[in-house]
């Protein structure tokens, strides 16, 4: 159903006040997730009336609503505090997947041309076992090997990004969704490796993100190993 | 909130969307008073309202790579996902809703004072200068529906007004404040 501009208008309005209720409320939400004018302009009305909400006095929820949402997001595998430790989603599967993941890289790295990296990550997925490998190579080479592509991406691009300690990931470039290995020109003493802890693939739009930051379901994400002392 | 406190919120979001817990974490602790106050006055019992933040950062945690699409402020968009879940599960009750008085006033008098803090400053005085020039009837039956997720017939009995001129306070209301904010460049 194809509403009126001006119902359209009044729909989004009443459903981010809230006056929108019930069955017509859900009925909205389903037409809002189909049809992309109606999204902006319920995206709208949130810009303009959420600063209400920062006069709402603030209340501390008690800490057992961290510690269920904690457990609500772990990883099956994971046991470790994650607060505490920083860990990356894919490395609790490591823990799991452990002999995999070391038979998957030794198979990979007797295979390659090259003396040994400086650093490696094997990326893993939430839902299966290592997908990605990524090492860096010098003086200047990243090496990119997928273990398993990506069905359904068709029309999409995998984007590499490094994640640093602090601050945003940062996009090291797109990498091609084929078995096998991208090589991406990198120095070690790159700004963008700067603090750099982990890496992760996401799904983007063909040509990458819009954006300078991943737009994407991450596909796949590991904490990196150093190898040797460059 | 200042652009830079936003823009930290937005590096979290963007962590928490390639599995960084620690950086989930942290956007927890920054947000989490802020987003349980603002579902308390909707669903009104604590038990409630924990249940509330538990399943909203869930979601954000699972759509947190979805938000950079979004374009909206961090805290925007993490409050319209911990208004939307309060707004499904509040249960009602037959009880006369317990209404912060001063906090629905806070908006009907023209000089109030500026949020403590507000996520975009220009959009915050733009919306508190559109519900200056609405009646103020039209403003405090908007203020109680969007503090406190109070229904048409709620806002009837609570304003001793027919269910009617409270549904034409709420729509008049809300053209209006449309027609101003798009003079002000801030909404459709």
């Amino acid at each position: 159903m194809k509403l009126s501009l001006n119902a359209a208008q009044e729909l989004s309005a009443a459903y981010v006040l809230g006056t929108l209720r019930g069955p017509a409320r859900r009925r909205f939400e389903r037409m809002a997730k189909e049809e992309e004018a109606l999204a902006a302009l319920v995206r709208r009305w949130e810009d303009a009336l959420s600063p209400l909400a920062a006069n709402v006095p603030p209340v501390d929820p008690p800490a057992r609503v961290w510690r269920e949402i904690e457990s609500r997001i772990a990883p099956a595998a994971s046991s470790a505090p994650p607060a505490a430790s920083g860990l990356w989603r894919a490395f609790g599967l490591m823990a799991g997947g452990l002999a995999t993941v070391l038979l998957a890289f030794f198979v990979w790295i007797s295979s390659g041309p090259r003396g040994e990296p400086v650093f490696v990550a094997v990326l893993s997925a939430q839902d299966s076992g290592p997908r990605a490998v990524v090492s860096m190579h010098e003086p200047n080479t990243l090496r990119v090997h997928i273990v398993k592509p990506w069905a359904a991406a068709e029309g999409k691009s995998l984007e590499l990004w490094v994640l640093p300690t602090e601050g945003s990931p940062r996009s090291l470039g797109l990498v091609a969704n084929v078995s096998g290995d991208t090589m991406i020109r990198l120095r070690t003493t790159d700004a963008r490796m700067q603090g750099a802890n982990a890496f992760a693939v996401s799904l983007e739009p063909a040509g990458g993100s819009p954006t300078k930051l991943p737009t994407g379901p991450v596909l796949c994400s590991g904490a990196i190993a150093p190898v040797r002392k460059t | 909130m200042t652009d830079e406190a936003g823009d930290r919120l937005a590096t979290l979001l963007s962590r928490a969307g390639l599995g960084d817990r620690a950086a989930f974490a942290e956007l927890y602790q920054a947000t989490r008073s802020k987003l349980f106050g603002v579902s308390l006055r909707i669903v009104r019992e604590r038990p409630l309202a924990e249940e509330v933040l538990q399943d909203s950062f869930v979601s954000i945690w699972n759509h947190a790579a979805d938000y950079a699409r979004a374009k909206s402020a961090p805290l925007t968009w993490m409050t319209a996902i911990v208004r939307n879940r309060s707004l499904d599960i509040v249960r009602r009750t037959r009880e006369e809703p317990d209404i912060d008085e001063a906090l629905t006033s806070t908006l009907a008098d023209e000089g109030a004072a500026p949020a403590r803090e507000a996520e975009n400053r220009a959009e915050a005085h733009s919306i508190r200068d559109c519900l200056g020039e609405l009646e103020a009837e039209q403003r405090q039956t908007i203020a109680l529906a969007f503090f406190h997720g109070l229904t048409h017939s709620e806002l009837a009995a609570h304003l001793r007004r027919p269910l009617g001129t409270v549904k034409t306070h709420v729509r008049r209301g809300l053209a209006r404040l449309r027609d101003c904010l798009a003079r002000k460049g801030v909404a459709a």
